[in-house]
């Protein structure tokens, strides 16, 4: 167990923009129980000239990723407006590619590599979600993909937050994002959450409104739940968590403040949960303005290889 | 800042560890073999760099690409003199296909699969007692990028110590795709040859032991190399074809955090992935970035190799294999063919590509390229220890 400290100056690391392409919802509030009309329709949604053959993850992460970089004011509704040199791109998922490349073996079976499609190349590679962001806005920084499990959201946020503290970017979008399909649903046992989430990340000084702040030393990743949230926690005491969002099988419990299980509407959110928690948070900020609270996020259980805990801080 | 590479493991179709691998690159000894595991009947291109290690020949299994990971990390943590005890280090693996080919045997043939059977934390936390796991799946520049990672966690100051891995076992619908993209068919994996017809995938796992510098010389302590910087970017640009800008922008990256000229790289170890693209994209972008330093056009810039000639393209692990493979160059001043290669492309012409056999220079300091599908690309520059 160890949580990962701070020994230089570093910018101090902020959420400046959420978006979300999740079935029924269009704002964050509506993931802490805000009700709405309308939302988001993945069979209406997924459509269009620039989602032309690409996977479901792609399509979903690009319809999150947009609006979170409009919210940051990174976007003017026609192009991306910042300093794509220094900005990357960070995506969580556990199965995004999974069922292209169930699907490609059938292919083969059946009709020889003949029957596969060229235009499917890009799918073979988990990072096709990531090299798909990017490439639509023109983001040159760095970009990775993990594939981590039940932690690999909050784990993306963790590395986003690296990479703007090391300077090696400015600003990140962090993506978490599941797709559904047969093979998914076969091997959960359970249709997967079918949707994306996608945050900015970036350090407070560019000006941008800050609506949550990730913390050196903010988040920790170990083998038992609750030191990996007491280790996230830090200095602060239990009760300075205004409101905890549990992982798929809640545990962690930082005391005994109210928990929110964002999995009961939204259903088995894997790797897209941990920036979902996110989303979710910086939803519970907007709506305190000035209050000095925390949120915390846990995922990962006894039974996973590792827990992790994120605390999220008013800005 | 620096970083020592204190420990280092590998496995590939051509050795067991970096010494037989070394050995077999210099010696220009190949691991190219007739397709084992999947019906040939159902492939174009039936050859591949495949590690031969099947239960029952001809019979493919799951879990492949992590047991051969678990071997590297063990060979790294013994090289290095430590404990196979990584409780409290962080270990970054970077791959490609993660345990994708498990997952193709479970949905076509109904071998076991648990999701968590998916991200290589789970065998970690088995074998090793690691929780600061992370799975990076960035495609043919991973290994490369989690040593980015390795380094910056180790410059905040949240490690002393980090082990940096990559593994990847060949699966159908990757391999079957790329068969089916490529023009040609090719029966080896030629980087810079004019014969060059392609890609063709190989196996394998690599993994060191990356350390915090120490403050005051540590007498006794081994070192392979140090590194001394690691690029990482994206092109923005095609989804699987590389670009000119983005590499020469993450070239350039790495020298600026090293602190060096092109004039000062002794050895290139090419991500020379054999297709056309690659090969003319990567090769033009060498000869204008060392054409700029002292020495530059006039045959006296840095000696470069290609280790896929004889490894195949080892996908996610590909990058840190080359890096180990320049830290034994760098010490044994050797430095491994480029087998296959007699008729360099237009673009290499000046280029001082090794063939034939392998060649002996006094070198210094090293530049490692992997470049990956989504257009991302990563360059270290690794520096030799005496």
């Amino acid at each position: 167990m160890s949580s990962a400290s701070s020994t230089s100056a570093q910018p101090e690391v902020v959420v400046s923009g959420v978006g979300l392409a999740v079935p029924g919802v269009t704002f964050p509030d509506e993931l802490l129980g805000a009700v709405r009309e309308g939302g988001f329709d993945p069979h209406t949604g997924l459509t269009g000239r620039e989602m032309r053959h690409k996977d479901r993850a792609s399509r979903l992460a690009l319809r999150a990723a947009e609006p979170a970089l409009r919210d940051a004011g990174l976007h003017d509704g026609k192009a991306f407006t910042g300093d794509g040199d220094t900005t990357a791109v960070v995506v969580s998922s556990n199965f995004g590619i999974l069922d292209s490349v169930c699907a490609f073996a059938d292919v083969i079976a059946r009709d020889t590599v003949k029957g596969l499609s060229p235009l499917g190349l890009p799918q073979t590679s988990s990072n096709v979600i990531a090299g798909s962001v990017a490439m639509r806005h023109g983001l040159r920084g760095p970009s990775i993909t993990l594939c981590n499990g039940p932690t690999s959201g909050l784990d993306a946020v963790y590395w986003a937050r690296g990479l703007i503290a090391s300077g090696r970017a400015e600003t990140a979008v962090v993506i978490g994002v599941e797709p559904s399909g047969d093979a998914v649903t076969k091997l959960l046992g359970e249709p997967v959450f079918d949707g994306a989430a996608a945050l900015v990340l970036e350090a407070r000084d560019r000006g941008a409104r800050p609506r949550a702040v990730v913390g050196a030393g903010a988040y920790a990743r170990g083998a038992d739940p609750s030191a990996a949230v007491a280790a996230a926690l830090g200095s602060r005491s239990p009760g300075a968590v205004g409101l905890w969002l549990p992982g798929e099988d809640a545990c962690g419990a930082p005391g005994g403040g109210p928990a929110f299980d964002l999995t009961a509407r939204l259903g088995r959110c894997s790797g897209a949960l941990g920036v979902l928690q996110c989303a979710a948070a910086v939803a519970y900020f907007d709506r305190r303005a000035n209050e000095d609270t925390a949120v915390l996020a846990s995922a990962g259980g006894p039974a996973d290889d590792a827990a992790a805990a994120l605390l999220l801080t008013a800005p | 800042m620096t970083w020592d590479i204190t420990g280092m493991g590998a496995v590939a179709s051509i050795g067991g560890t970096p010494q037989e691998i070394f050995a077999a690159l210099c010696a220009g000894r190949s691991g190219l073999a007739g397709l084992r595991a999947f019906d040939t009947e159902k492939y174009r291109a039936r050859q591949a760099y495949e590690i031969d290690d099947r239960a029952r020949p001809g019979t493919d299994e799951p879990g492949r690409a992590t047991r051969w990971l678990r071997q590297a990390v063990a060979q790294a943590l013994t090289d290095a003199g430590l404990p196979h005890d990584l409780a409290d280090v962080p270990v970054l693996v970077g791959t490609t296909l993660q345990e994708q080919r498990s997952a193709e045997l479970w949905w076509r043939q109904g071998s076991r699969l648990a999701p968590s059977d998916l991200h290589f934390g789970t065998a970690l936390r088995a074998a090793f007692g690691a929780t600061r796991t992370y799975t990076f799946a960035n495609a043919c520049a991973a290994s490369l990028y989690a040593l980015a990672m390795a380094t910056d966690l180790i410059e905040v100051g949240a490690a002393d110590t980090v082990v940096v891995a990559g593994t990847d076992a060949i699966g159908e619908s990757a391999f079957g795709t790329l068969d089916r993209v490529q023009n040609d068919v090719p029966d080896a994996l030629r980087p810079f040859d004019r014969s060059h017809k392609g890609m063709l995938m190989g196996e394998g796992a690599v993994a060191v032991v990356v350390r915090r510098a120490p403050a005051e010389p540590a007498p006794g302590r081994r070192v392979h190399a140090r590194v001394r910087a690691v690029g990482i970017n994206c092109d923005a640009h095609h989804p699987t074809a590389p670009d000119p800008d983005g590499i020469t922008r993450v070239v350039r990256d790495a020298h600026r955090r090293a602190g060096v000229a092109p004039g000062d790289i002794d050895l290139v170890m090419l991500h020379g992935s054999g297709t056309p693209k690659n090969d003319t994209t990567e090769a033009g972008v060498l000869a204008r970035v060392f054409a700029a330093g002292p020495g530059g056009g006039d045959g006296s810039g840095p000696l470069m190799t290609a280790v896929k000639s004889m490894t195949g393209h080892t996908l996610g692990g590909s990058g840190l294999l080359s890096l180990v493979v320049a830290a034994l160059a760098l010490r044994q001043g050797t430095v491994p063919p480029v087998l296959g290669l007699t008729d360099p492309v237009e673009e290499a012409a000046g280029l001082r590509l090794v063939q034939d056999t392998a060649a002996t220079a006094d070198l210094g300091l090293a530049q490692i390229d992997a470049f990956g599908f989504g257009g991302i690309n990563a360059a270290a520059i690794v520096e030799a220890v005496r």
